[in-house]
């Protein structure tokens, strides 16, 4: 068990964040996400050059072969400089996809990502599934000994800046079974438009429309164990980052807070001499730690192959709950600068929210958190009343 | 986060421990809500002490087990778990470290055994009726006369006075310009003539608190724990010492599982609780809350984690948060239920609401004792913004 972050994490941490208190401060973020493209070539190069886009690779594919708390060291400080570059979609989703994938489709794309030559998306979300992760309405047919995929994928994170999607689509077995399948797609495919948008927090996104488009299946369509393997892992692994992401995120909103009631001076005194706004810091604070506490707990789930998924849902509904109280406070303790377009807080709040509705939101997973306490319950129950029996 | 298999091995041994040990009775009232009585945790914590687990940090020559924070926490957390009677705070959280850390040879070896078996049970006289939460503010003095202290003065907000054969006391011996000095930490035998215990009946109707008065009662300085006038350091070692058990997150896990478990037996008989969208709500925040104050509990008190000292505010916050609402939580699966009232012994405390409404009303006394809410929040505060 470890919680406190080794040497070479650390340095990590170091290394990434004075990158990005030099090259990415909120001025420049609000240049770089007020630009045509949305992200920055450039900041992403430099950011790279760390090799956190090898971090998610293993090391015989030309990755560092980087673990769940690695990603979640990164994500905690791109959260924190509220970056909105392509590592998530790319170096997290679309890898995490790849490593599990047959090693003809992967082999050619996993030592590009690593070396953060090319970018992918990871085009799962459907407008009628809102939080339902097994919810996939585009379709995978056969067709001529070529997979041609149908359907719609919104939310695509990055994907105006995508050169490969790797979409997910529903495939009926010859035995009748259903199952939904992992496939890789060139956006320069015909069939494949994108209409480009932004997120409420000014990040990029677009919405693929695929109409018989050319795929590649990243393994055996049909074999539906291997094929929720590699959902599943993206699932543990996107939502653990995410939830790190929003750790880093929640720190920027705590930081500036507690830096700006020590200065703001009104009636003759500092905002932090008021019990009242002290006493807000402190729950701020226990919430962080709250927070620090899911980010390690899922992080280490997602490490270990054989824990479920319950602590990875803890920690999101956590991150969800206390992300906002957060946010809402600090933007409170800082009066109307809080709620301008200028100032970093707000924006705090609404990167928060767009990480809270990705891979289910703090209601849709406490849902499923319940759902499963309820029923070991009733389980343990009636087998408490048949060893009565007995 | 995981456990590794040599802890795991350690808590299979305590659970098989408790299972071959603790009485079915004891166990089925404690997890209705009832507190256990003074022979049953005489009994328990006896049955502890013979494996060192009643004080099990502290060393083996004085009655402890020398276990590890890890194993003491994984102990903690099966006690909570069967669920077990907690050996006395009093006894072995707080005055026990403070007697291996501040005490006289002679008061090692006569205290720390009986602490540990609690042939001798401890309370605590620190609040007083004008000092709460400004502990320091106490006016209780202590006289030099010859070889003896002389007390006069009153402790207010004593649990267990009625129960317990002795009780520390914080002091004034001196009269100081800073209010932190000139305190001193006195250990008083309750037959002591001049000590008269008044009952204070509390919000669920039980008797757990006290005054305690002092009239002209003669202690001998062999009694005086560390250094006249510095009761002040041994007061703060004593509430840092406090820390382990601060979040309680067993008890919280224990109760948040039995009111799960009554859901799920009102629903075989027809109520649908386990089914409404609140109830649900309500079980997985705190299932999720507890599991990671589980982990923000270890990180602080194992890990080196280097902000632990002022973050134990975190684990008290956090943990009453936990304990009071899943002590609502249980009030509202009572429901209707629980409106009656019902005496705590004999046939009508068996009903499964019983406790729950009082275990309820008395739990907002948790965000009150050991430095309230509020004080926490300045300790934490300050602590933040000093460093932002």
């Amino acid at each position: 068990m470890n919680f406190t972050l080794n040497s070479e994490q650390r340095q990590l941490q170091d290394t990434l964040r004075r990158l990005l208190s030099d090259h990415y401060s909120f001025e420049k973020r609000r240049v770089i996400s007020a630009s045509a493209e949305g992200w920055s070539a450039a900041a992403w190069r430099k950011m790279c050059e760390l090799g956190i886009s090898a971090l998610s690779i293993d090391e015989g594919r030309g990755g560092l072969g980087g673990n769940a708390e690695d990603i979640a060291v990164v994500m905690a400080e791109l959260g924190r400089a509220l970056v909105v570059e392509p590592f998530l979609p790319t170096a997290v989703l679309a890898a995490c996809a790849l490593g599990g994938a047959d090693p003809d489709v992967a082999a050619g794309l996993l030592p590009r990502i690593a070396a953060g030559e090319v970018l992918l998306a990871w085009a799962h979300d459907e407008r009628t599934a809102r939080h339902r992760f097994d919810c996939v309405g585009a379709a995978a047919e056969l067709r001529d000994g070529r997979w041609l995929l149908t359907g719609v994928k919104s939310n695509v994170l990055h994907a105006p800046a995508a050169e490969f999607f790797v979409v997910s689509a529903r495939v009926r077995a010859p035995s009748n079974t259903e199952g939904v399948a992992l496939f890789l797609v060139d956006a320069r495919c015909p069939d494949l438009s994108c209409r480009p948008y932004r997120l409420v927090d000014e990040s990029l996104a677009g919405e693929i429309t695929l109409t018989s488009a050319l795929a590649v299946p990243l393994a055996d369509p049909l074999d539906h164990q291997r094929q929720e393997a590699m959902l599943g892992a993206v699932r543990r692994a996107g939502t653990a980052a995410l939830c790190a992401e929003a750790f880093g995120v929640m720190q920027a909103a705590f930081e500036l807070t507690a830096g700006y009631v020590n200065t703001r001076v009104q009636f003759g005194r500092p905002l932090a001499a008021n019990q009242a706004v002290r006493h807000q810091i402190a729950e701020m604070a226990v919430a962080l730690e709250t927070c620090r506490s899911a980010v390690g707990m899922a992080a280490a789930a997602v490490d270990d192959p054989i824990s479920g998924f319950q602590d990875i849902s803890r920690a999101k509904l956590l991150i969800g709950l206390h992300g906002r109280t957060v946010c809402h406070q600090a933007i409170q303790l800082h009066g109307g600068i809080g709620v301008t377009e200028e100032y970093k807080v707000g924006h705090c709040l609404r990167r928060l929210v767009v990480l809270d509705q990705l891979f289910g939101d703090a209601d849709a997973h406490a849902q499923e958190l319940a759902t499963q306490l309820v029923q070991a319950t009733e389980v343990m129950r009636s087998q408490q009343r048949s060893n009565c029996d007995d | 986060m995981k456990y590794t298999p040599e802890l795991e091995g350690f808590r299979a041994q305590v659970r098989a421990f408790i299972d071959e040990r603790l009485g079915p009775d004891l166990r089925n009232r404690l997890r209705q809500g009832f507190p256990a009585s003074k022979a049953e945790l005489q009994q328990w914590q006896r049955t502890l002490h013979e494996r060192g687990w009643a004080a099990p940090h502290w060393p083996k020559a004085y009655g402890g087990a020398d276990l590890s924070t890890e194993q003491r926490l994984i102990l903690l957390d099966e006690l909570f778990r069967a669920p077990a009677p907690i050996p006395l705070g009093f006894n072995v959280t707080m005055l026990g470290p403070l007697i291996l850390a501040y005490g006289t040879e002679q008061q090692k070896r006569f205290f720390l055994p009986k602490l540990a078996s609690l042939e001798l049970w401890f309370c605590q006289g620190f609040s007083e009726p004008g000092s709460g939460s400004d502990l320091a503010s106490l006016r209780t003095s202590a006289r030099r006369e010859g070889d003896d202290f002389v007390i006069n003065g009153q402790k207010i907000w004593t649990t267990g006075a009625h129960l317990a054969d002795w009780i520390f006391c914080l002091v004034r011996t001196q009269k100081t310009e800073r209010k932190q000095e000139g305190i001193s930490f006195l250990l008083v035998d309750m037959r002591t003539p001049g000590i008269t215990v008044r009952p204070i009946v509390s919000i669920d109707g039980e008797h757990h608190l006290n005054e305690v008065f002092f009239d002209d009662v003669r202690v001998p300085m062999t009694n005086l724990l560390g250094e006249e006038g510095r009761g002040w350091d041994c007061a703060k070692f004593l509430l840092a010492n406090e820390r382990t058990g601060i979040a309680n997150v067993g008890l919280s896990r224990e109760r948040l599982g039995h009111a799960i478990s009554l859901a799920a037996m009102l629903g075989e008989s027809g109520n649908d609780v386990a089914l409404q969208p609140w109830f649900l709500q309500e079980i997985a925040i705190l299932d999720a809350e507890i599991r990671a104050l589980e982990v923000t509990n270890w990180r602080l008190l194992v890990g080196d984690d280097e902000r632990s000292a002022a973050f134990a505010s975190v684990l008290k916050l956090k943990g009453c948060e936990m304990q009071q609402r899943v002590m609502v939580l249980l009030s509202k699966v009572a429901g209707p239920e629980g409106l009656e009232k019902r005496p705590s012994r004999g046939e009508e405390s068996k009903h499964w609401a019983a406790a729950l409404d009082p275990r309820y009303f008395y739990s907002r006394a948790a965000s009150i004792y050991g430095g309230a809410t509020e004080i926490q929040k300045d300790i934490l505060a300050k602590a933040v913004l000093e460093r932002a």
